[in-house]
């Protein structure tokens, strides 16, 4: 197998790539009865994420298994396969005027299994929620071959336990996911936001709350200054940079950046961004590729300023590069880390600021090599808290033979 | 019966206080708002804090006795009726708020806090906990996180589980669980999000962090006035598909209408087919747009007035009109019994006629009061408990329209759960494969099936027939 195919420098034995739902169960049994380990992978835009796996012997590639299989506009709901990529269902979706307002990192690379089995947001989460929140149903393929759905088509269900949020984040390690069932939603008429500089990241988590306070954004995000450049690589210049995303009709639009505008006074820096919806997208990518490692940290909104100064110092100090931004209202902050011998180091300290305050940080992606040394040290994870035992007891009963992506989660 | 050593080592650990034992006083715990069914406890056992209700599961794990937890019982598909449950477990003593972080929108609520107490401690800063069931004055966050109840606003903000950053679960074995937190993002699988909707089936959810919402700035509602159901759901139709996101889009027909002005004169139209209550939020710029928009569509519909409420005081008589619809029907019947079952929204004019023909088959009187803007139905079934005809006719119209609302692609519970109630119906949701999934899940959990057994899930024991005797026995 060719060298692109690997997975985290694991290269598999074989790749499969399946036309129809049924030919991905009958590629499981077959893996089933051989005992190889299956790893899925749509656009290969995520391979990098999650923790090296300990074996992949089938590569079960999903990109044949792209149907839009029902679009009811009428309903806002969509059911649609796997492999589909996010750019061709939201053409799809744009046509009705609706969306599914999920803007993961490298969306343009993302399919709609990825983006489940990722569980990776973007700045959108901030109104928009995650894909736990739009997910109405799902439909996998378990260890043994057997189709297993849960959930349904309507947008409100509670009929049996909710089977689609164990899959959603899971890696593959629990089941092949092969079709997925969203609630949509209206696309705002216009999007619009507005940016401001602050003079360090404590000023820029205090204004960004601030911002939220004046009125509900549709997005929300602090950046942080671009190392590689003076112009940065979103034309913020070198300052801590906030950008409210506002969306709806024009009346609320407008009302909203007059708002922020209020609040930001002699911070604004331009009062309407051009081109929104890019801006918003370029921001989610900004921590792709990393040399070194892209880190996400959870904690809670008020101390993203605080961790922000805390993360850029530290990695100051250690010479290692800090590209970031945060999610503002959400509490996530998300870092790409480069070059630089201590690494490991940084994380295991940064890790330990936010568990300390009850958040967690992970490493989010990498490239192989460094992915090998940080699991070893400080750990892809870090502490997945108290539900570990539960954790293992699912794994171990959805996927007893361990051939699930094996090695890529947290156990 | 239980022996009496167990009663006396529960009752060391929770005082007299929290045993009730005596004959008349477990009859209050015979039946939750599902009445259909009923089975008194030989003992119920209310915990004051968390560390009791872990010590109460300690111990009933070392007897292996199984176990039904209950929160205000407000419930309405018997998720709290003991099944081969001796001892059952009330969250109802556990009533404080224990954290409230403005700034961040988190507070942390004990099991037995009620919904709308959440919103009460918070609205001050402008906020409000989101999920808002019609009990919201009596039920409580943790029946709430049991059953991932839902509301007339959770067709915008989404129902429980959209709200619930983190549990404690007491698993049956008495060992406690964090899971999630105060944090958006978690690492490992999505514990918090199996524990929510799973009806009590895996142990006892003692705190639950919950997730704050901003309170709408300004509110347009309006009652719109048709002469049919079928001009009112087509109204809906309009208005979904229109790209519009009301907050509440609800539904009263004529039946109910009458009933709900005779107990609350709310000046609704008594000779109305039926109403539609509908809501829109947020800032006050964008609302007026909407507003024309939601008015020229049902205008379209042949709403013959659409009726604006001029001020707060006039939106809250109709919200109580619409929250207290279920108690209204008291008047119109001895007993009434409600279906939960859910369609795409388009579908609502199609089992509207499905429900309607039941009635009529069935020589039944059967009113809509519901979440239209969700495709959430909930005919309310009038009957007489002492006609053993009538109460069959009850039971098999219920069926045909959960039958129905499979056939049009829907579910049979939007937002009360399977309970006991609906476990027919789940072999006619999911395959064999998927019940699979779920049976092994909970015993991830719940191992020995000692946590309100015999709910949610279909089990070889307990079916529907051997059931009916008890039924019977009860009415």
């Amino acid at each position: 197998m060719a060298e692109s195919e690997a997975i985290d420098g694991v290269v598999p034995r074989s790749v499969v790539e399946p036309a129809t739902i049924e030919e991905v169960a009958a590629a499981i049994r077959d893996a089933a009865e051989r005992d190889l380990a299956v790893v899925p992978r749509g656009l290969g835009g995520h391979l990098d994420v999650g923790g090296p796996p300990r074996r992949a012997d089938m590569l079960l590639s999903m990109r044949s298994v792209s149907r839009i299989v029902d679009h009811q506009a009428a309903d806002m709901t969509v059911r649609v396969e796997a492999g589909c990529p996010l750019s061709r269902l939201a053409s799809t979706l744009a046509g009705a005027g609706q969306w599914l307002p999920l803007d993961p990192p490298g969306s343009e690379a993302t399919t709609v299994g990825g983006l489940l089995a990722t569980n990776l947001a973007g700045p959108l989460r901030a109104s928009q929620g995650t894909a736990r929140d739009l997910l109405i149903g799902l439909t996998v393929v378990a260890h043994d071959g057997a189709l297993v759905s849960g959930g349904g088509r309507v947008v409100k269900n509670v009929a049996g336990y909710d089977m689609p949020k164990m899959h959603v984040g899971a890696l593959g390690t629990l089941g092949v996911i092969v079709e997925a069932t969203f609630k949509v939603r209206p696309r705002p008429a216009l999007e619009a936001a507005i940016a401001m500089a602050c003079a360090s990241p404590e000023e820029a988590g205090d204004l960004a709350l601030a911002l939220r306070d004046a009125c509900e954004p549709l997005w929300l995000e602090i950046v942080g200054p671009d190392p590689a450049g003076s112009s940065g690589d979103l034309g913020f210049g070198e300052s801590w940079s906030v950008v409210a995303g506002a969306g709806g009709v024009t009346e609320e639009v407008r009302d909203a950046l007059a708002r922020y505008a209020e609040t930001g006074g002699a911070r604004v820096l331009e009062t309407e961004v051009p081109e929104a919806a890019e801006l918003r997208a370029r921001i989610a990518d900004r921590t792709l590729h990393p040399l070194g490692a892209t880190i996400r940290a959870a904690t809670l909104p008020t101390r993203v300023g605080a961790f922000l100064g805390k993360l850029s110092r530290s990695a100051a100090t250690r010479g290692v590069s800090c590209r970031v931004h945060a999610h503002a209202a959400n509490g996530v902050v998300r870092a790409r880390l480069d070059g630089g011998e201590s690494l490991g180091a940084l994380v295991a300290d940064v890790r330990a600021e936010v568990e300390n305050e009850g958040g967690n940080l992970v490493v989010e992606r990498a490239p192989p090599g460094v992915k090998r040394t940080l699991a070893a040290w400080p750990g892809i994870w870090g502490d997945p808290g108290p539900g570990l035992g539960l954790m293992k007891r699912i794994k171990s009963t959805f996927d007893p033979a361990d051939r699930l992506s094996p090695g890529r989660f947290v156990c | 019966m239980l022996p009496s050593r167990l009663r006396e080592r529960l009752r060391g650990l929770v005082g007299d206080a929290g045993i009730v034992d005596r004959r008349e006083a477990l009859l209050v715990y015979e039946c939750d708002g599902y009445t259909l069914e009923r089975a008194v406890p030989d003992l119920v056992v209310l915990p004051a804090t968390p560390e009791e209700v872990a010590a109460v599961l300690r111990v009933l794990a070392e007897e292996r006795i199984a176990f039904v937890p209950r929160g205000a019982g407000t419930g309405l598909s018997g998720g709290t009726l003991p099944v081969e449950a001796p001892v059952m477990v009330c969250t109802s003593r556990l009533q404080k708020i224990e954290s409230i972080d403005l700034a961040n929108r988190r507070v942390v609520a004990q099991a037995g806090v009620v919904n709308l107490w959440v919103t009460r401690a918070v609205a001050a800063a402008g906020l409000l906990y989101a999920p808002d069931p019609s009990s919201q004055t009596a039920c409580t966050i943790g029946g709430n996180v049991a059953e991932n109840s839902g509301g007339p606003h959770t067709l915008k903000y989404g129902v429980t589980t959209n709200h619930v950053l983190g549990v404690e679960l007491v698993l049956p074995s008495g060992e406690v669980v964090s899971l999630g937190g105060a944090v958006e993002e978690r690492v490992g699988y999505d514990l918090t999000g199996l524990v929510v909707g799973a009806e009590g089936t895996f142990g006892l959810v003692t705190r639950a962090t919950l997730r704050l919402t901003r309170a709408p700035e300004a509110h347009r509602t309006f009652l719109a006035v048709f002469d049919s159901v079928e001009d009112a759901s087509e109204a809906v139709s309009d208005i979904i598909a229109g790209g519009i996101v009301p907050a509440a889009l609800e539904m009263m027909d004529g039946l109910i209408l009458r009933a709900v002005e005779d107990a609350f004169h709310a000046g609704l139209p008594v000779d109305a087919g039926a109403v539609l209550l509908v809501e829109l939020d947020g800032p006050a710029a964008g609302l007026d747009p909407q507003a024309a928009q939601v008015v020229a569509l049902c205008t379209r519909r042949r709403a013959r007035e659409v009726r604006v409420a001029a001020d707060e005081a006039e939106r809250a008589l109709l919200w109580k009109a619409r929250k207290r619809a279920f108690g209204a029907v008291g008047r119109l019947a001895p007993n009434y019994c409600t279906q939960d079952g859910v369609v795409p929204r388009t579908r609502v004019p199609d089992i509207l006629r499905a429900i309607s023909a039941a009635a009529e088959r069935h020589r039944l009187r059967i009113g809509n009061v519901f979440h239209a803007g969700d495709g959430n139905i909930h005919p309310i079934i009038l009957f007489d408990e002492r006609d053993e005809d009538e109460v069959r006719r009850v039971l098999a119209a219920g069926r045909e329209i959960l039958e129905a609302c499979i056939a049009l692609g829907g579910s049979v519970t939007g937002e009360h759960g399977i309970g006991v109630e609906k476990i027919a119906q789940m072999p006619l949701l999911f395959s064999p494969s998927d019940l699979l999934a779920m049976t092994s899940l909970r015993a991830v959990f719940d191992p020995e099936g000692r946590s309100n057994p015999h709910k949610l899930l279909p089990d070889a024991k307990v079916c529907v027939e051997s059931r009916a005797p008890r039924r019977q026995a009860a009415m």
